[in-house]
């Protein structure tokens, strides 16, 4: 192995041109692999980071008008769904599938005022685990706890485009502050983070709270579940379809009724960011291994041409008793460490573009008008990424080295000595 | 009987078929020093490829040192190239990129021989020719004597059988010329080395002891030469 390994050596370092043309082809290829893979790497994370904030994971199920007629009910009634339903969905029938539920009561629009100023908003019922999942990010303070059920607290949880009206000098200072709705008063524990779109109104308050002041009656806007076991689409549809359906007949709706009662999922949706996930991932795999293997041509171009012209060596070296094997061994050991070697040099500079990329780039965030977004996050590869690059070089070696050294072997050796 | 050869035919088939040996009986004891002499075009340095093999032959028999050399794997040729064949080519057939030394040493690399030991023998060789002080010069630095000298120290390492040598002396001045033949003939007679060599010059074939004429891929006359008498000097090279 060594003796071999000095023999290359050898043979390298008296074609300098031709070992420096060829590494270049390589070190490119390689270094243009890991670019594309970290900035991909980087555009999906700042893709899956923007998108998760949308991305629940849970279903969500609300009455609304049926859209058609059904056990003796007309079209367009009202569905109102209630506390039965929570304890139904909680029940024996999913038990395995559905995991926790909670639920929210039907909101109601108040006007907010403290000291002059006023915003207006949506007061709802809900329980702590409204933030999870709502994604709600807190800005100050905290969100609604166990106690503030449990006790029927007067408290509320602000957006932060509110708490700016409400004390534009110092939003933050509102926290702990008593702000009236109307004839009642409740204490702001906290303000949650919203995106400029202002979109997000809803001001939650203990469920029982809500219960207790604007809607005594067991009726509710909405549940909230998250689920776990379906692993594919197709299962998640069936069990989706079985439930839906057998609440619809709870309340005289048509099983098919989508619109009777709605339900939304988070969870296929984020089923459905995986693939896309994955098939970025898949894409960006192409388009570097296209990259690669333009550099394995180059590679197997250089070795062709290196190949015609050393011919009449390699005819010297078989006069002189070296097999057609020690003429394959050399010339595709030459290949694979060639490759090896500028690989890795292509690989580490491409690693260290990699983290200029995170230095620069990655910090700048784009005003995207309804909220400011990251065009790359980490634009890194990783090292599982560096080792099946480094495997991948070795087998493009030695496919570069195979076919030139597969023509060399075979030349006889008068054929060989004949060359010039 | 080193080496023996019965009825060899040899066609190229480049568009049209070109027969170039016609059935070539020959027969070289252990120990001789042989020219084989011909125009260009008679087959000579076919028949020096053949005994070498180097290329294969259609029909016939070529027995060397008791082996049948026919339809050899190229390993297997590659392998009694090594063992048997030592060769000095008309152009020296040295590689460039590497010095006196590690040229002498490459038959030994073939053979896996350490690369100290072969270090050793190859500095050895290049002393008994009196080459030492070049053994770290590359080619190109030498001189056409010194080159060939290279190569026939590369061609002894491995202690071969027999050394052919196609045309040894082409590409030298006369002067060199000489040095060189003087050489093979020390090689023969002090290390017991058959020697074939391949030639068109009248002057190089009268150092030999036996001359074999060649002519149209036939053999011709062949002449004991051990007087050394068979040229008397009047065509110079």
């Amino acid at each position: 192995m060594r003796e071999l390994f000095l023999e290359i050596a050898g043979n390298l370092r008296n074609n300098k041109l031709r070992t420096a043309l060829t590494g270049f082809a390589v070190s490119w290829g390689i270094f243009l692999l890991i670019c594309l893979l970290g900035a991909g790497n980087g555009l999906m994370n700042s893709f899956m980071g923007n998108i998760a904030d949308y991305i629940t994971q849970t279903i969500y199920v609300e009455g609304w008008r049926t859209s058609k007629p059904y056990a003796g009910y007309q079209e367009g009634r009202m569905v109102e769904l209630d506390e039965t339903d929570v304890t139904w969905t909680e029940g024996p029938r999913w038990a395995g599938t559905v995991g926790n539920v909670t639920r929210q009561t039907a909101s109601t629009g108040v006007t907010f005022s403290l000291d002059g100023n006023t915003v207006a908003g949506q007061i709802s019922g809900v329980f702590p685990e409204y933030r999870e999942q709502n994604k709600t990010k807190m800005y100050a303070g905290r969100f609604l706890n166990p106690d503030d059920i449990k006790e029927r607290r007067k408290v509320v949880v602000l957006s932060l485009a509110q708490a700016k009206e409400l004390s534009p000098r110092d939003p933050e200072a509102l926290v702990g502050k008593w702000v009236s709705a109307g004839t009642v008063s409740f204490c702001v524990v906290g303000l949650y983070y919203t995106d400029e779109s202002n979109m997000y109104r809803t001001c939650p308050i203990p469920y029982t709270t809500y219960k207790g002041i604007y809607d005594t009656s067991d009726k509710i806007e909405s549940i909230t579940f998250t689920v776990d076991g379906p692993e594919t689409k197709e299962e998640y549809e069936a069990f989706e379809n079985e439930y839906a359906g057998a609440l619809r007949l709870r309340h005289d709706v048509a099983p098919d009724d989508r619109r009777g009662v709605w339900v939304e999922n988070g969870y296929t949706d984020n089923m459905e960011m995986n693939d896309a996930q994955r098939i970025i991932r898949t894409f960006l795999w192409i388009l570097g291994l296209l990259t690669l293997v333009s550099g394995i041509v180059g590679v197997s171009n250089i070795m062709l041409i290196a190949v015609k012209e050393r011919t009449h060596e390699f005819g010297i070296r078989k006069a002189i008793g070296a097999s057609p094997a020690e003429i394959l061994k050399l010339i595709i050991s030459e290949s694979v460490v060639i490759t090896a070697v500028f690989g890795y040099v292509g690989m580490f500079l491409g690693m260290i573009a990699c983290q200029i990329m995170d230095k620069t780039v990655a910090q700048e965030a784009v005003d995207i008008g309804v909220t400011k977004i990251q065009m790359l996050v980490n634009p890194t590869v990783g090292l599982d990424v560096a080792v099946e690059a480094t495997i991948l070089l070795i087998v493009a070696g030695t496919i570069a080295g195979a076919i030139p050294a597969w023509k060399a072997a075979r030349v006889k050796p008068i054929e060989a000595l004949r060359a010039e | 009987m080193l080496i023996e050869l019965n009825g060899i035919n040899k066609t190229y088939d480049n568009g049209q078929p070109l027969h170039v040996l016609k059935g070539i009986d020959l027969a070289i004891e252990r120990g001789e020093f042989v020219s084989i002499m011909g125009a260009s075009g008679s087959g000579k340095s076919t028949l020096l490829n053949i005994l070498g093999i180097l290329d294969n032959y259609d029909t016939g028999e070529y027995w060397l040192d008791g082996k049948l050399i026919k339809d050899l794997s190229e390993k297997q040729a590659a392998d009694y190239r090594n063992r048997m064949i030592g060769f000095v080519f008309q152009s020296f057939n040295l590689i460039n990129f590497k010095t006196a030394v590690e040229n002498v040493e490459l038959p030994l690399y073939y053979q896996g021989v350490p690369r100290k030991k072969r270090h050793e023998m190859a500095m050895e060789y290049l002393e008994k020719l009196g080459l030492t002080a070049w053994a770290t010069h590359f080619p190109n630095e030498m001189s056409g004597g010194q080159k060939q000298r290279v190569a026939i120290a590369r061609a002894l390492i491995t202690r071969p059988q027999i050394i052919l040598a196609d045309e040894p002396t082409g590409a030298l001045d006369s002067k060199t010329s000489v040095e060189v033949m003087q050489l093979l003939k020390r090689l023969n007679q002090e290390e017991d080395i058959t020697i074939i060599v391949v030639t068109h010059e009248s002057g190089v074939a009268n150092e030999t002891d036996k001359i074999i004429h060649i002519k149209d891929g036939i053999i011709g006359e062949i002449e004991e030469n051990k007087a050394h008498t068979a040229w008397d000097g009047s065509v110079m090279k």
